[in-house]
């Protein structure tokens, strides 16, 4: 093989790759638009139905997981707390700490340790739930019922998603927070109204659109692309065509 | 819920239908159904039975031709353009088809519920009765995959029947019912019909002793193409 060749081949599977991925990324987009539109369009289904839905996938993901992001909004904000501490302190930074632990825990680790633990929990439980809907036929029997999947199914399900993840990223940073400085109390002599005092000056309104921002697009990106991978299951792999 | 549209005609025009990587199940067919008939969908395996059901219920694509139903291409409708004619249509699977996280009350008054053909009293009504008619009281409450599997199938054919479509398509019905289920079964639809509620009902079947119960058309799915078999009942030869 000549060197113009291999070089044309490694052109071809680098576009092949980019075409590829461009052509998955739109047929999310468009699975997501199709979802509103059928939410709007959908006269029949009720409220009642999409918040049963999204109140339930709320309790699947939100609620169900408060305890174990507790728990590592307690162990994320004590190494926080106390690392930032002892370094401001010897630089003589001391009220800076808050500024500081705003952009590490509310910027930062909330965002992207909140995001993990509902990938790992709750995003892979929507893609089989859905998966198995489809090898089910239950997709299909909506369907047949006139009930359209992409309303009943995708977009209770990105709107609980994405309600969950801000609510657990709400009670990360709470807990972080004030729980970080409550378990490292012990160990250092900063007093609680200082520390208060110096989060409030740290928090800037566009943190607040940060915090919405993030954890917004993160919870509306997994649960997205979850129902789509789940949407992407063809037929049982016994099912024959007939 | 508007009224739905009276279904008098279904047509075919050029349609061709091939599952990925097999063989055409539809090769430019052209096909005008019988109505107002019980049609018994015939073919060995793998000729298309299931697939040419689920064309009709809208849930397969064609590639290419035209699906008439009362003479509106009814492939050019979107979702919410073809619903009057969904609901005026009732579809049945060979196998699965119940949603598995609610119960089997809750699978058979979804369809009335969710598009609020009845009040709410009424709704629950009509399940009780079909409830009551098929005896399946005690795992009404139940979900699919705690209960046996001819009460599931049996649910899936009834979930088809609380709407009382004009349409009915029903893939291998007899499966995995019964002889008395069977025939409760075929009463109901009887009386069903009777009642003037299921004009037209296409099945597939290989249960030629279940099939005998009703006065029926034979449409043969050969290679591609849909063959009419008017079947005269008073000559028909029933095999016990």
């Amino acid at each position: 093989m000549t060197l113009w060749m291999r070089l044309d081949a490694r052109v071809c599977s680098l576009g092949r790759t980019i075409t590829k991925n461009i052509e998955y990324t739109s047929r999310v987009l468009l699975m997501v638009y199709l979802s509103i539109r059928a939410a709007i369009l959908d006269q029949a289904q009720g409220l009642r139905t999409v918040f049963s839905v999204i109140s339930a996938q709320i309790y699947f993901t939100g609620w169900q997981a408060v305890p174990l992001v507790s728990v590592m909004a307690l162990a994320t904000g004590s190494v926080l707390v106390l690392q930032s501490m002892a370094n401001l302190s010897l630089l003589g930074g001391t009220q800076m700490i808050g500024n500081f632990l705003i952009v590490m825990i509310v910027r930062e680790a909330g965002p992207l340790l909140v995001a993990l633990v509902v990938v790992a929990r709750s995003g892979t439980a929507v893609a089989s739930e859905v998966g198995n809907m489809r090898a089910n036929r239950e997709i299909e029997a909506l369907e047949s019922m006139g009930i359209n999947p992409l309303s009943f199914i995708v977009f209770p399900r990105v709107i609980g998603g994405v309600i969950s993840v801000l609510c657990l990223a709400f009670i990360f940073n709470v807990v972080a927070l004030l729980g970080g400085f409550a378990i490292t109390r012990f160990l250092q002599d900063m007093p609680f109204s200082f520390y208060l005092e110096s989060l409030a000056r740290g928090f800037a309104k566009e943190d607040f659109f940060i915090f919405l921002a993030k954890n917004g697009f993160s919870g509306m990106i997994i649960f997205v692309v979850c129902c789509y991978q789940g949407l992407l299951v063809k037929k049982a792999r016994m099912r024959c065509h007939r | 819920m508007g009224v739905f549209p009276n279904i008098e005609s279904i047509k075919f025009e050029g349609l061709n239908f091939t599952h990925e990587g097999h063989d055409p199940i539809l090769k430019n067919t052209d096909f005008d159904f019988p109505m107002n008939e019980i049609v018994w969908i015939k073919g060995i395996e793998g000729q298309g039975k299931s697939t040419l059901l689920q064309i009709l219920a809208g849930l397969e694509m064609p590639q290419s031709g035209l699906l008439y139903f009362n003479d509106v291409n009814v492939l050019e409708l979107t979702f919410e353009e073809f619903l009057p004619y969904r609901l005026a249509m009732g579809y049945t699977f060979d196998y699965g088809g119940l949603i598995s996280n609610r119960t089997i009350f809750d699978n058979l008054i979804l369809p009335l519920s969710y598009h609020k053909v009845l009040p709410d009293k009424e709704a629950k009504d009509r399940v009780n009765e079909i409830i009551n008619i098929f005896d399946i009281k005690k795992f009404s409450d139940e979900r699919p995959a705690h209960i046996p599997g001819r009460v599931r199938k049996l649910a899936c054919l009834l979930r088809a029947l609380v709407m009382r479509p004009q349409l009915l398509l029903m893939d291998d019905p007899s499966v995995g019912l019964g002889q008395d289920t069977l025939h409760t079964f075929v009463d109901y639809i009887h009386n069903l019909r009777k009642e003037g509620f299921i004009k037209h009902i296409f099945m597939s079947s290989y249960d030629e002793k279940y099939m005998n119960l009703f006065s029926y058309q034979i449409v043969h799915i050969d290679g591609g193409q849909l063959y009419l078999q008017r079947v005269d009942q008073e000559k028909r030869v029933v095999h016990l």
